[in-house]
């Protein structure tokens, strides 16, 4: 056999694994925020009273002025759909059998990143109402899947 | 801490607070899958290696053996002569006793790791590999190993499937 060429029994790959963890905490704010979703099924915001911004999620700190934050508010579920997209690739790159609705909802003057549900995809529209389905209380755990999805009113 | 500074800012948490649910927290997994072409030389040493063999690479214009082999002379830059079997046994060139794990866990035991002239090969040159069988205050530079293979069957062609280096008696062959 040539030095040149392979050998066909030979392994062509090493393969493995890189074995890469993380665990994340979610900050003053962000604790008390989902604490707050997980335990009550309430959204809070964070209001400034001299920028008259109120923050979704709520923040400790006004990133315009910034003061500290005390005035924790509950915004509600409802916001409106500031911009979408119609999802077909998973997180692997592989295409999925269902495309899924991914939106970010206005709430106040902040929003969160959330799927859509309960909505063809055709129906959706810039600025349409939307109200948070949360999932049931003993489901959650303190994430932002503890809301399921956002359907239209 | 010095002097003036006696305590960090922010929340210190222990390892009961995540468990006790103290805290809220997101625990995430990357996927970090890869692989790694072997290429020519290093898929012929492993494929030595399921068969039971060391494998090193000649370079005439040097007149050198190197393990493991490679398909150009890192010296002279030429392509190399052959591939050629060489011994399991060796002498150590130096070692360590380790008292961690590959993620930093403390052991009681400490792992061996040894670097090892393989016979055959020119002066200097060896592998990596782990030391057994020994007591470790017995450990020294210049003793002589021999490799400890896993069954045939069990081999994949890896450097795991020598499982360590053993002492044995007698001198450089």
């Amino acid at each position: 056999m040539s030095l040149l060429k392979r050998d066909p029994q030979a392994p062509p790959a090493w393969r493995g694994d890189l074995p890469v963890s993380s665990r994340y905490t979610f900050g003053l704010a962000g604790e008390r925020f989902f604490r707050a979703l997980k335990d009550e099924g309430v959204i809070y915001g964070s209001h400034c009273p001299r920028c008259e911004v109120t923050y979704v999620p709520a923040r400790i700190f006004c990133e315009r002025c910034m003061a500290e934050l005390d005035d924790w508010r509950d915004v509600g579920t409802r916001g409106e759909v500031h911009t979408f997209t119609l999802l077909f690739a998973d997180l692997n790159g592989g295409l999925m059998d269902e495309p899924e609705l991914v939106a970010f909802v206005r709430i106040e003057d902040g929003g969160l990143v959330h799927r859509l549900g309960e909505v063809d995809p055709e129906e959706v529209y810039i600025g349409m109402p939307v109200e948070a389905v949360l999932k049931p209380k003993e489901e959650r755990e303190g994430s932002i899947t503890d809301l399921a999805y956002f359907k239209p009113i | 801490m010095t002097e003036k500074i006696t305590q960090f800012p922010g929340t210190p948490l222990r390892e009961a607070d995540f468990e006790g649910g103290k805290i809220l927290f997101r625990h995430d997994r990357m996927k970090a899958e890869y692989a790694w072409d072997t290429g020519i030389a290093i898929g012929r040493y492993l494929a030595a290696l399921k068969e039971g063999y060391l494998l090193g690479g000649y370079c005439a214009t040097c007149r050198k053996t190197v393990i493991p082999p490679r398909t150009v002379c890192e010296w002279c830059f030429r392509p190399m002569e052959a591939f050629v079997p060489l011994e399991d046994t060796g002498t150590v060139n130096t070692y360590s006793l380790c008292y961690v794990t590959w993620d930093v866990k403390r052991i009681k035991e400490p792992e061996i790791p040894a670097v090892i002239e393989i016979d055959g090969a020119s002066p200097l040159h060896g592998i990596l590999h782990k030391l057994g069988e020994v007591e470790q205050e017995a450990v020294h530079v210049g003793m002589r190993v021999q490799a400890v293979w896993k069954p045939a069957e069990e081999r994949e062609g890896a450097i795991t499937d020598i499982l360590y280096f053993k002492p044995i008696e007698g001198g450089a062959k």
